[in-house]
């Protein structure tokens, strides 16, 4: 993950296109899929995970990260009050994925644990519409030369080709949604940059999903006729990465032909700064403890990227 | 009387002190070599049999110093202290006295290559035997040492010996040299080299091992053998032997010239104005080592001195140290790296 987004997109054959796809768009708009005074309690809920959840006196990333993110996944599961069939969904974690393609001779997998998946019983419809995805073929995926795009990459010796999405047959929440990742390690250097993050988002979005069509549709490599979407948020407490990515093609041996596409809206910030201890200048004080610069669009669009499926 | 120069200055005396004039040119008794941590000690025959093993170690040890290279050395572990006063005494006997090893294994011993700077240990100027070797050093910031990797002509795995080229990433300080490092990127991997002078992040820099005909127009931070670059280029980062790996014109803003090329080998003069004969194939890289200003610096304090681990020197004033005024010597004569056939008067 060098070069981040742009060595994913090559090794995936993605288009990318800035910003969430309108169809998302929407749901953010429509008053009618808003909480009551959700600012308040969104709030609250980066009030409790940020400063009250702990003994010491500041929580640690590894805490309130996760903390977070419960909270956040709580407020949403409030909608399925007006929409009932947002019961259906399932949050799995600690589930291993395996994903085999080959990308011009180069046999690439994505394997192992991921993130937090949420499983849902019928799978999102496809976002683009026909005409954009036919316009992706004259769109040409950028090398550079002269980096490989298989910098930074584990070599391995692969003995079993393995595709399998984590989940076996007959499992009622079949289609994967929304992946989450928490970048929760207490070091900075052992965190992922947002760059980085947003290029692991993309990777492990193409392996649900290509292993979901592999599943559908069998091992050729075939384009789609119904393409796979999946939604993927990451975040590591303060800012957000949101990504939708639609799955339009197996064929990815040569660079030609029909791409896939990526929706990602990056750097959303959910607060400036949260201070747990007031800041106190020449025994006066400058700061009081609280919450600053809360934005409400990030919750928003986190809520609207829950909703898309159903609504 | 040396018995009496030993009492005169008292016990762990500084190279500050100045002795008495009868005893300028004795020399001053040494300090002791550290000492050693208590450790638990094994049977009496086994302490005997081991204690053996590591005098003829230590002797073959004394004979031929330890050499440092990036492979595993071989860990040696002391003697205790009562059991080893002991064995010493009992082995003074086979070998006469030597002194110990210390529990001091040289921190390199990475054999993979890596981008991530590796944490170095400090030696204090001190060799495998725990005395000083070189005075003056001590003391210092901490640094990590960033692997670098000297010879610029070195393949990928897999990849054929063509000329290719590299992207730089990212020029940066290293505290363990006088010059910036940079991070080049090609293929599939990713190394450090010395960087040179107008080298940006997002140059494209060639490395080749092929010797045309015509000579080529070489840009900074290109490698090439010393047989394809026109004379009157400068040039840093040489090697002696083909292969070998630079060690030469390594330092901030230093720079080779090309002088002249005969037959197969090449002259090259060094930035102290020798000169040296080396094959054509050797490869070195063009323009001046990066840090230009480095010699324009001003240290300032004696505090910074210490933060780079320079301790500091002795106040004795040597009447005939030779040191002061200008030195005006005829050049050395010309080194030669090349092992040219003998012509012998029968032939």
């Amino acid at each position: 993950v060098f070069q981040g987004v742009r060595q994913a997109q090559w090794l995936t054959k993605t288009k990318l296109v800035e910003g969430l796809p309108p169809s998302v768009l929407s749901i953010v708009d429509d008053p009618a899929h808003q909480l009551e005074d959700y600012e308040e309690r969104v709030k609250r809920v980066i009030s409790h995970a940020r400063l009250w959840d702990t003994t010491e006196a500041i929580p640690k990333r590894e805490h309130y990260c996760p903390v977070l993110f419960e909270d956040l996944i709580h407020l949403c599961r409030l909608m399925s009050v007006k929409y009932p069939s947002l019961t259906k969904r399932m949050l799995a974690r600690n589930y291993k994925i395996a994903a085999t393609w080959e990308r011009e001779s180069i046999l690439l997998q994505v394997r192992g644990l991921n993130g937090i998946l949420m499983n849902s019983v019928a799978p999102i419809p496809p976002v683009a519409s026909k005409e954009e995805i036919l316009a992706t073929e004259e769109h040409v995926l950028e090398t550079f030369y002269p980096i490989s795009p298989t910098i930074d990459l584990q070599e391995v010796n692969v003995y079993q080709e393995l595709n399998s999405t984590g989940f076996r047959d007959g499992y009622p929440y079949s289609h994967p949604h929304t992946l989450f990742f928490l970048e929760s390690a207490n070091i900075r250097p052992n965190r992922f940059r947002p760059e980085q993050l947003r290029a692991k988002m993309l990777m492990f979005a193409f392996g649900n999903a290509l292993a979901k069509a592999k599943v559908l549709y069998g091992n050729d490599p075939k384009a789609l006729e119904q393409p796979i979407v999946v939604q993927s948020v990451g975040t590591d407490g303060q800012l957000f990465q949101f990504m939708v990515f639609q799955l339009n093609t197996t064929d990815l041996v040569s660079g030609d032909g029909i791409k896939n596409l990526v929706w990602i809206d990056s750097d959303q910030k959910l607060y400036e700064k949260a201070q747990c201890i007031s800041e106190v200048k020449k025994r006066v004080v400058t700061k009081p403890a609280g919450i600053y610069g809360f934005q409400p669009d990030t919750f928003k669009k986190f809520l609207a990227l829950y909703l898309h499926g159903t609504v | 009387m040396a018995a009496a120069a030993a009492s005169a200055p008292p016990a762990g005396a500084r190279a500050t002190s100045r002795p008495a004039p009868s005893l300028r040119f004795r020399r001053r008794p040494r300090p002791p070599p550290p000492r050693f941590r208590q450790r638990p000690r094994p049977s009496a025959t086994a302490v005997m049999a081991a204690g053996l093993c590591r005098a003829f170690g230590a002797l073959l040890l004394s004979a031929a110093p330890l050499r440092p290279r990036f492979s595993v050395p071989p860990l040696f572990f002391p003697p205790s202290g009562v059991a080893g006063g002991v064995l010493a005494a009992a082995c003074r006997g086979l070998g006469g006295s030597v002194p110990r090893c210390t529990t001091n294994p040289l921190w390199k011993c990475r054999v993979k290559y890596t981008v991530r700077p590796v944490g170095m240990k400090k030696t204090g100027g001190r060799d495998h035997t725990g005395r000083i070797r070189v005075r003056g050093i001590g003391g210092g910031h901490k640094r990590r040492y960033r692997m670098i990797d000297f010879q610029r002509l070195r393949y990928e795995e897999g990849a054929p010996p063509e000329p290719f080229t590299e992207k730089v990433i990212h020029v940066r300080y290293d505290p363990c040299r006088s010059a910036d490092i940079a991070l080049v990127a090609g293929g599939s991997r990713k190394r450090w080299i010395i960087a040179t002078e107008n080298m940006q992040p997002g140059d494209i820099i060639k490395n080749s091992s092929h010797i045309g005909r015509m000579a080529v127009l070489a840009n900074e931070g290109d490698a090439y053998p010393l047989g394809a670059l026109p004379i009157g280029t400068l040039i840093c980062n040489l090697e002696s032997h083909p292969g070998k790996g630079a060690q030469y014109i390594r330092a901030a803003g230093t720079c080779g010239v090309l002088l002249r090329k005969v037959n197969g080998t090449a002259i090259v003069q060094l930035p102290s104005k020798r000169h040296m004969q080396v094959l054509e194939t050797c490869v070195a890289t063009v323009g001046r080592v990066s840090n230009v200003d480095h010699n324009k610096r001003v240290i300032g304090k004696a505090g910074r001195n210490r933060w780079l681990g320079k301790r500091p020197h002795t106040g004795l004033w040597h009447r005939k140290g030779g040191w002061a005024g200008r030195k005006i010597k005829p050049l050395p004569p010309m080194k030669s790296y090349v092992n040219l056939p003998r012509v012998t008067a029968q032939e």
